[in-house]
């Protein structure tokens, strides 16, 4: 089958893997979004909408100021303003988190294009303008190793940054105190409170963090890897994120290894034309790919024992 | 609490509008006019509003449906929309291939198989969820995109394809189509307009009995009481006997049997093949809504329904007549659904902000939201 | 020191309403520093309440508090810390994914420069903190890997290590061993030699007696006595919190056992850990007699009840039911067969809270023909009919039977478990912990209930981790200890022996190993 040969082919070339780690960032950010906020115990399958409202004003942003970090300070925000939506409404009103993240990604949806009409009338966005996209960086010297050096080293800066926050987060949760503390909170929210700590602040904090990384993420797909707002352009990324968190046993470098093979996924997709699959059978490998790694995680993956319960104080 | 809800939506929906300079009014009248064929101020025909609301009832009662009976075992089947497609797949390409069969063998035969795609396509995800404990949530919305692209895989340039470049399938044969309300005969007018373009079909009645038999299934059986126990508390069916791992597997087969019944009903009675319009379809989405605003009771159900069905039809209105981008009505459903599961209007009659849960209603409704992977349905080691 | 200053503790007209129940009522409470002052009470009296006001996690609606004289407002349990009050939760309030020392430094961690958890330093600051008092504890452990007597350590030495000088312990000895029991006594007695101040708060009136200074006695929400604990005995205690006489025994004739009706042969079974549970358990049970099961709990009972009810599976060993071999039965087949079931987690388990009475009522039986045609319809008559019988005969004091059970008391929730399972008229009726936190109306009823099911024939299986219950109802007793029989006695074996078995020291008398 001459479609596998190409497959085989395609894996050994530096191509594929360079686009391999910048599809697995995309998913990245959002997935240690997931992560924290889950660890803290807020069940958040948002973040594909807090993806596409940063994606969106990202390009709106850029469009208007033609400065692509200042747009990407926008789209962080508008994520983090997205989840404070959601924190609101599963802490502080105690909703049901599955529910109130699903109405998070349909508000999404609907609201960017329905911006998209009320700020462009009937016509598409414009397309961001080449220097005002986020930028691709060769770091010098570093990019010159055969292989590696043009999969890890020449990459757009979102990469890098990606790359700094995943050990970042893992150095937070697993050595410092306030790690400590937001696992703990996610654990056994009681056992937190009468120990003096303040569950809701830490939550709150863990769930706009999430909003803030996927904004990034958007920002990252908008201005960095297109140039375009796309209404739902995220495609089910936040999703496909929640299953590496999971398949990550909810740790930074777990999720990171599952978004990894997702992005592999995505990236021979992309080449699609090169291997001769139809595109829309390649489409649906990243999904099949989920479920596969779901299916094989054989009641192994335990997620933060509060996670998804609300905190109701007092009660026993 | 759900009249409040919708209301509540409305509200911030015009604040909404107002802030980004659209006209509330217009907006909220094109849905009226649209949705009810009240009102129309540009040359809308009632009746035919009307019809078209019907003809997006009808799958929005057998898909919210297929999401409510989840719900009650404790499941949230976000998969509906997929599982419409498998339906409506199976349906063309059965309706296809065996085109010349007459009505009688026909029609059922599509509509079953439709049911019997919609079941597989649930029956995934119920089985990994009962064996290995795989959240439902993820993997169903993982199984619409794989629907999705299998869809467009099948009719552009696909196997169903009815002529290279015209991205929509062959249509099915005529046994396999459900008949309209309204004879299909162009030189008879009804309400002004020659009749065949009221697309209202029977598969209403299919609709309707799909309620019915939700509502007997779950409440007059003893299945159903099991289905309600495992959803309430898996411990306490656990301890009455039930296996929950087959309960929750044959729950997501009968959801996604409703599912595909809506999506072959849907083929059999209105587009009689597969379009282009089936990439952008939001039935399934919807029907969490209706499912949510119908507290999980089918004349809630079908209530919810009613109301989404003419947000539909009323977004496109809103959108000729108005300008204003039928998302709107996304937005809307956003709306409506934060306000249910948040109660806020139960909160402020409390007394914002601090929503306490002491509206009885919502916890039977919503299962009790856990993490993404639940042990529950894998019991611990040793236990049946 | 001034008089004010010499109550460590001293709370004044607390007040604390929750939707349907006065849990506080104008309760005035104080405590002299350095003595263990015991706080006793039905379960639902307020005793839990009024600690968790003073520790700060519930508001009250009205009253003050004075700590060492002084007034104060507490916000939270930062506040209450912070005035040196520390608090041991009846259920833990530990995590068990992480070590003994995280927990215990939690909100208070040593950090180095850059924020990073010392965990070095938070090992010395632990081990300096054992030795003073005595508590040897391992920093590293996983908390959940400890036992559940040094898991309390554990707790106590949280508490110390923020500085509390009044210690609230809620329930302490529930889930203690009697030997654990004993060093945790000795742990308090050590405490108070060193100045800080204990408020005990328990149900179990041997302890109170043994452990503490002066009793104060709390009745639905009010503080009806103050005793001096050499003063008193445990009728007083009893009367006080109950409002009337007591009985501490329940009447009953003696049994009249018939045939072996069920044989438990050698079972062996696993914990939910995977642990074995059971080693080989093997007994006889008669018709018309009550065997009571006695012993510390985590002992295999709960494993042993599920086994023979069918929620568990076993990994060896026979459980016959008259002739036939019932071990691989399910749940349904179990009740189908005749064995009837009252669960120790009556809110978890044994009742679905959010279905009404007539709803409960049906649960495991539902496809039952006498509750469904073909397994298929509910007959929904039947079914209703039957519910307001079981209200009627058991007196659950409902409005309706279209009440939902969480809208019961507990006494009355147990109640419709209790009459579920009486009514179907099993041949076996296996009740675990069928009273405990249940009020002592009710408690009598099912006592009383319990003894005319077994004088109509039935055979009964208690297990009951008040040893007091137990003596009072079996005409024979069985002490496990380590997921075996140990010895089969007679209820008129003296406490000690019967202790002594439960802890895995004494010789059989009779029965199986």
């Amino acid at each position: 089958m001459s479609g596998v040969g190409d497959i085989v082919h395609l894996l050994f070339t530096a191509n594929l893997w360079q686009a391999t780690l910048a599809a697995a960032v995309l998913l990245l950010l959002p997935a240690l979004g997931g992560v924290i906020s889950e660890r803290s115990g807020v069940v958040n399958i948002a973040m594909e909408g807090m993806m596409l409202t940063g994606a969106f004003f990202a390009v709106v942003a850029d469009l208007a100021w033609h400065n692509p970090w200042l747009a990407t300070l926008v789209a962080i925000v508008a994520g983090g303003l997205m989840a404070t939506i959601h924190a609101v409404v599963s802490i502080q009103f105690r909703a049901d988190q599955i529910v109130s993240g699903i109405a998070i990604n349909i508000f999404a949806a609907g609201l960017t294009v329905f911006l998209v009409n009320r700020i462009y009338g009937l016509q598409d966005v414009g397309h961001v303008g080449p220097n005002e996209l986020l930028p691709y960086v060769d770091i010098p010297a570093l990019d010159q190793i055969p292989f590696f050096g043009q999969v890890v080293f020449d990459q757009n800066i979102v990469v890098y940054i990606a790359l700094i926050l995943l050990v970042a987060t893992h150095i937070v949760l697993f050595r410092t105190r306030l790690g400590l503390r937001i696992r703990a909170v996610g654990e056994h929210p009681q056992a937190a409170d009468t120990a003096g700590l303040n569950v809701y602040v830490i939550r709150y904090s863990a769930v706009i963090t999430s909003g803030l990384l996927s904004g990034l993420s958007g920002a990252f797909l908008a201005i960095g890897i297109s140039n375009t707002f796309v209404p739902n352009m995220t495609d089910g990324r936040g999703y496909i994120a929640l299953a590496a968190m999971i398949f990550g046993k909810w740790t930074p470098f777990g999720a990171f290894i599952a978004c990894l093979i997702f992005g592999l996924g995505q990236a021979v997709y992309d080449n699609n034309s090169i291997i001769h699959v139809s595109p829309y059978l390649l489409s649906m490998l990243p999904y099949l790919l989920t479920l596969i790694v779901l299916a094989g995680l054989v009641g192994r993956a335990t997620p933060p024992a509060a996670d998804g319960l609300p905190y109701v104080p007092g009660s026993e | 609490m759900p009249v409040g809800s919708v209301l509540f939506a409305f509200v911030i929906g015009a604040l909404i509008c107002v802030v980004t300079g659209a006209n509330p009014i217009a907006a909220y009248a094109g849905l009226v006019c649209g949705g009810l064929g009240i009102g129309c101020t540009q040359g809308e025909n009632p009746a035919l509003q009307i019809s078209n609301t019907i003809v997006f009832f009808i799958p929005l009662v057998t898909t919210g449906v297929a999401v409510a009976l989840p719900f009650r075992a404790g499941l949230f089947n976000i998969g509906a929309e997929g599982q419409l497609l498998a339906g409506s797949v199976a349906c063309c390409a059965i309706g296809i291939k065996f085109a010349d069969l007459p009505a009688p063998i026909l029609l059922p035969m599509v509509l079953v198989g439709g049911m019997a795609a919609g079941a597989i396509w649930a029956g995934i995800a119920g089985v990994l969820k009962a064996t290995v404990g795989a959240h439902e949530v993820v993997t169903t919305i993982m199984l619409n995109y794989v629907a999705q692209w299998l869809v467009r895989f099948l009719i552009v340039g696909g196997p169903l394809e009815l002529a290279p470049g015209t991205s929509k399938s062959h249509p099915i044969g005529a046994g396999a189509q459900l008949p309209t309300l309204l004879p299909a005969d162009n030189s008879v007018i009804i309400f002004g307009l020659p009749a065949s373009v009221f697309r209202v079909h029977s598969g209403l009645f299919i609709a309707v009995v799909a309620a019915a038999v939700f509502a007997f299934l779950l409440w007059r059986t003893a299945f159903g009481y099991e289905i309600r126990a495992v959803g309430q508390s898996q411990k306490a069916a656990r301890y009455a006997g039930v296996s929950v791992r087959r309960t929750i597997v044959l729950t997501m087969l009968i959801a996604g049997a409703f599912s595909g019944l809506a999506g072959a009903v849907q083929i059999a009675g209105v587009d009689h093949n597969l379009t282009d319009k089936f990439f952008n379809d939001t039935t399934g989405f919807d029907a969490i809504a209706v499912a949510l605003l119908g507290l999980g009771s089918a004349v809630g159900i079908v209530l919810a329904a009613l109301l989404f069905g003419a947000l539909h039809t009323g977004g496109a209105i809103m959108q000729s007549d108005a300008g204003i981008s039928s998302n709107l009505v996304l937005v809307l459903q956003a709306l409506i659904l934060f306000s249910i599961a948040a109660n806020f209007v139960g909160a402020i009659r409390r007394g914002l902000p601090f929503g306490r849960r002491a509206s009885p209603e919502l916890p039977t409704e919503l299962p009790p939201a856990a993490g993404l992977m639940t042990e529950a349905a894998v019991p611990p080691p040793g236990k049946t | 020191m001034t008089d004010a200053e010499r109550l460590a503790v001293d709370m004044r007209g607390i007040v604390k309403q929750f939707p349907g129940v006065l849990a506080n009522n104008h309760v005035d409470f104080s405590v002299r520093t350095g003595e263990i002052h015991a706080l006793v009470g039905e379960n639902g009296a307020g005793k839990s309440t009024l600690m968790n006001v003073l520790y700060g996690l519930i508001h009250p609606d009205a009253g003050e508090i004075l700590i060492h004289g002084k007034p104060t407002h507490l916000t939270g349990p930062r506040d209450a810390i912070a005035l040196g009050i520390g608090m041991v939760h009846q259920h833990f309030m530990l995590i068990p994914v992480f070590s003994v020392g995280e927990n215990i430094m939690l909100g208070r961690e040593p950090v180095d420069g850059m924020r990073l958890y010392n965990r070095a330093r938070a090992r010395k600051l632990i081990n300096d903190l054992t030795k003073k008092y005595g508590l040897a504890l391992d920093p590293d452990t996983r908390m959940a890997d400890l036992p559940v007597g040094l898991q309390q350590r554990a707790e106590i030495v949280k508490v110390l290590y923020r500085g509390a000088e009044i210690l609230i312990l809620d329930e302490p000895t529930g889930v203690l061993t009697p030997q654990e029991t004993k060093e945790l006594f000795v742990v308090l007695r050590d405490l108070v030699k060193g100045g800080k101040t204990i408020i005990f708060i328990s149900h179990k009136l041997k302890e109170v007696l043994e452990i503490s200074d002066r009793i104060t006695v709390m009745r639905r929400g009010k503080v009806v006595g103050h005793l001096t604990t050499r003063e008193t005995s445990e009728e007083e205690i009893a009367t006080m919190m109950v409002g009337r006489e007591v009985l501490l025994r329940v009447d009953k004739k003696p049994a009249r056992p018939g045939a072996v009706v069920m044989r438990v042969e050698n079972v062996t079974a696993s914990s939910d850990r995977g642990v074995p549970a059971l080693k080989g358990v093997s007994f006889e049970l008669r018709q018309g007699e009550i065997l009571g099961i006695a012993g510390v709990e985590g002992n295999g009972q709960s494993e042993l009840m599920e086994v023979l009810a069918g929620t568990r599976k076993t990994t060896g060993g026979h459980v016959l039911l008259g002739d036939r071999d019932i071990t691989t039965y399910d749940a349904r087949t179990e009740r189908d067969a005749g064995v009837a079931f009252i669960p120790e987690d009556r809110r978890g388990t044994g009742l679905v809270l959010s279905f009404s009475i007539a709803e409960n009522s049906i649960l495991g039986r539902e496809r039952s023909s006498r509750f469904s045609w073909n397994q298929l319809l509910l007959k929904l008559v039947a079914i209703r009919e039957w519910a307001r019988r079981l209200v009627k005969e058991f007196d659950v004091r409902t409005p309706s039977i279209d009440v939902a059970a969480r809208n019961l008391s507990g006494g009355n929730q147990q109640k419709v478990i209790v009459a579920r399972e009486m009514g179907s008229k099993p041949k076996v009726l296996l009740a675990a912990q069928p009273t405990r936190g249940v009020d002592i109306g009710a408690i009598e009823f099912i006592h009383r209930r319990i003894v005319q099911e077994r004088d109509e024939g039935t055979a009964v299986l208690l297990v009951s981790a008040e040893l007091d219950e137990v003596r009072s109802l079996s005409d024979r007793i069985a002490v496990m200890y380590e997921g075996r029989i140990v010895s089969i006695e007679s209820p008129d074996t003296p406490e000690e022996r019967l202790g002594l078995l439960m802890t895995g020291g004494g010789k059989a008398r009779e029965g199986a190993a």
